[in-house]
């Protein structure tokens, strides 16, 4: 399958004009540490609280950030870019407040606008960090609490504010909606592909993503030739498809909720039991693990990603694959969100080995792989061009040691970061997904 | 009243309340900030024994990152162990001990304790160095984590010396042993010493945060 689409030259334009166009921010100062304030109040819970109670200040999570090894620049240590929420809440909300309080500094706009780089640019939210700590401390959701403040305090860089509003605004992303998947459909129905778009009811709903619809529609016909062959009742919808979470990204409730619901009440309307997401690791954790607190209860659907739903229908003997034997190798990239975060690790595996590929394991691999390097839509920010790109040597030297021929990962976004990353150091290396994988895997 | 006489009466009566009333508040404090339920379905998994096996696998780093915190992983265990057996097992100790709680347990002798002591002092010393001088380390710190080491440190010091019969007459070497203690245990609720307390609590929430996923913490 090779279905016309744009290329990731054109969608490296795409993402250095994106910054133009953020509209300006009329807010003044004083509001701004309101606003990061409030929402630190906000977010801390018994469990930041016992977290940011609990660090020994031993800097080893230093020792597990991409950014830090590929710099040494001690900034970067993953303790520090929450050290603004540990004052504010030394001096706010700790039982010793009191007595911090003459001690600890207040946390000021300047300070806001230093951690703008530390938490968007130099920090992709993978999470590595806290597989390190020996006292177990979140790290990673400390600093998803300053994304939340600097948010709120309009500190979003300007590449995320503009896609952040178009969803919230638009619901669209990348100027993709329903028309460009309606005519991605129709395309793919040209080829032979059946996709049954917008059926009132059905027991599984297909999400997919402004980035596959634009830059990797053979992933979007792969889901939905594995579906067709698995014999699923399945949908995607052209008014709810859209998985990538904006919100979530940059730290903004509103849009996140926005976009959640939306799919949500599609999925109730359409008495969804299943809600199969594409390969997007953030969307993953978003549904699979945010959704229901986010949204106040329980969701009447269960959330898959595609390789447990794979591996799944594989096991159940209802995908028929033409297992390989020339011996060919891959590696597989575990995307963050999928697997540290999301407990998506195995199935990955297993569906590679069910198609007779030699899977080789990376040194650090599974809850202890390394970040792509742009995750959490970092990779959309010019001013981390140059930290994701050293991020992205230490991958390389990862992927090389497995001497593999080719990477596959189950996320559109690592897979675009590895592809520039490849592109930029001149690496040949292939890049691919998993569910393309399997789908030119499948017998006919 | 003579300094020996304040130091192992209303001081450390006094130190004692602070440390306890200290730690109990600062624990339940945090403990009972409100967090919001997780509403998410969970794989199949067991809380409790998440929450433990974090408490045990969180004692030792993952293989991936074994070399790269090896000197502070061997050092911490080292420093931690030699000052357990120092504090625990010295005679001396083993009585105040048996006044305060109605029981005491064998000792160890004398040149063992003096050993550990050292051992536990050597290393607390190479901690203190390596926080002044390594960039991350140096970067991060702040006036707590200089005063949580020192405040261990002259109790080590000054038990050493009074051990030894160095530098003064023993009686003052006493007196100074125990109000520097007196000075740990009071610092302790304030500063990152409340990690001996914080521990357990917060490895076991990491376990059923990542256990409720499927994953090992």
């Amino acid at each position: 399958m090779n279905t016309e689409s744009m290329s990731l030259q054109d969608f490296r334009g795409l993402l250095q004009q994106l910054g133009a166009g953020a509209p300006g921010q009329d807010i003044s100062d004083e509001e701004r540490l309101r606003r990061a304030k409030n929402m630190f109040m906000q977010k801390l819970n018994g469990h930041r609280a016992v977290d940011l109670d609990s660090c020994l200040q031993c800097g080893m999570c230093a020792e597990a950030c991409h950014f830090y090894e590929a710099t040494q620049n001690e900034k970067y240590a993953p303790v520090y870019k929450f050290r603004p929420l540990r004052r504010f809440y030394r001096r706010e909300m700790s039982p010793l407040r009191w007595f911090y309080r003459p001690f600890t500094r207040d946390i000021t706009i300047a300070d806001l606008k230093e951690w703008q780089h530390l938490v968007y640019d130099a920090c992709t939210g993978c999470g590595r960090c806290d597989m390190i700590c020996p006292m177990g401390i979140k790290i990673s959701a400390s600093i998803r609490v300053m994304r939340h403040g600097l948010a709120a305090a309009g500190y979003v860089p300007p590449e995320m504010r503009v896609v952040r509003n178009e969803q919230r605004d638009q619901n669209t992303l990348f100027g993709v909606g329903t028309e460009q998947l309606k005519a991605l459909v129709d395309k793919l129905g040209t080829q032979g592909i059946n996709i049954p778009l917008d059926r009132e009811q059905a027991d599984v709903m297909l999400l997919t993503t402004a980035v596959e619809v634009l830059l990797f529609p053979d992933a979007f016909a792969a889901s939905a030739r594995i579906l067709n062959q698995a014999g699923a009742d399945w949908t995607i919808r052209s008014d709810a498809f859209e998985a990538a979470n904006v919100g979530i990204i940059t730290g903004d409730d509103q849009t996140m909720k926005i976009a959640v619901r939306r799919i949500v009440d599609k999925a109730k309307a359409c008495g969804i039991k299943t809600v199969l997401m594409p390969e997007s690791g953030h969307a993953y954790q978003m549904m699979r693990w945010d959704a229901a607190t986010e949204m106040g209860g329980p969701l009447p659907f269960e959330t898959l990603s595609m390789p447990e739903f794979i591996s799944a229908e594989i096991k159940a003997g209802r995908l028929n694959l033409n297992a390989q034997s020339n011996g060919a190798s891959v590696t597989y990239h575990d995307p963050c969100r999928l697997s540290r975060k999301g407990g998506v690790m195995q199935q990955p595996r297993d569906v590679l080995a069910a198609l007779g590929l030699d899977v080789r394991e990376t040194p650090a691999n599974q809850r202890e792989n390394y970040c792509c390097g742009g995750g959490c839509g970092e990779y959309v920010l010019e001013s981390a061009d140059d930290l994701r790109q050293k991020a992205f040597e230490i991958k390389r030297r990862e992927f090389e040691e497995t001497g593999a021929d080719a990477v596959v990962t189950g996320c559109a976004n690592c897979r675009i970061n590895l592809m520039i990353g490849a592109e930029n150091s001149g690496w040949q290396t292939p890049v691919t997904s998993l569910v393309e994988t399997v789908a030119a895997n499948l017998a006919d | 009243m003579t300094l020996l006489e304040f130091a192992s009466g209303p001081g450390l009566q006094w130190a004692l309340w602070i440390f306890v009333l200290g730690v109990v508040w600062r624990l339940v404090g945090a403990l009972f900030l409100l967090s919001r339920k997780d509403l998410s379905k969970p794989r199949q998994y067991n809380s409790v024994a998440a929450g433990f096996g974090a408490i045990i696998s969180r004692s030792a780093p993952a293989h991936a990152f074994e070399k790269r915190i090896l000197f502070q992983h061997v050092t911490g265990y080292a420093w931690h162990f030699a000052l357990f057996i120092s504090v625990l097992f010295f005679a001396p100790h083993i009585l105040f001990f048996e006044s305060v709680l109605g029981f005491g347990w064998p000792h160890l002798p004398n040149t063992i304790i003096m050993v550990t002591a050292i051992i536990a002092t050597a290393f607390l010393i190479a901690l203190l160095v390596r926080r002044a001088t390594h960039p991350v380390q140096r970067f991060i710190s702040n006036a707590d984590d200089y005063i949580s080491i020192i405040v261990v440190l002259i109790p080590l010091v000054t038990g050493i010396l009074a051990f030894a019969h160095f530098g003064a007459r023993y009686e003052t070497l006493l007196a100074i042993h125990l109000l520097s203690v007196e000075t740990m245990l009071i610092w302790f609720p304030f500063g990152k010493l409340m990690h001996a307390v914080m521990t357990m609590p917060a490895r076991y929430q990491a376990g059923t945060a990542f256990g409720r996923r499927g994953v090992k913490a």
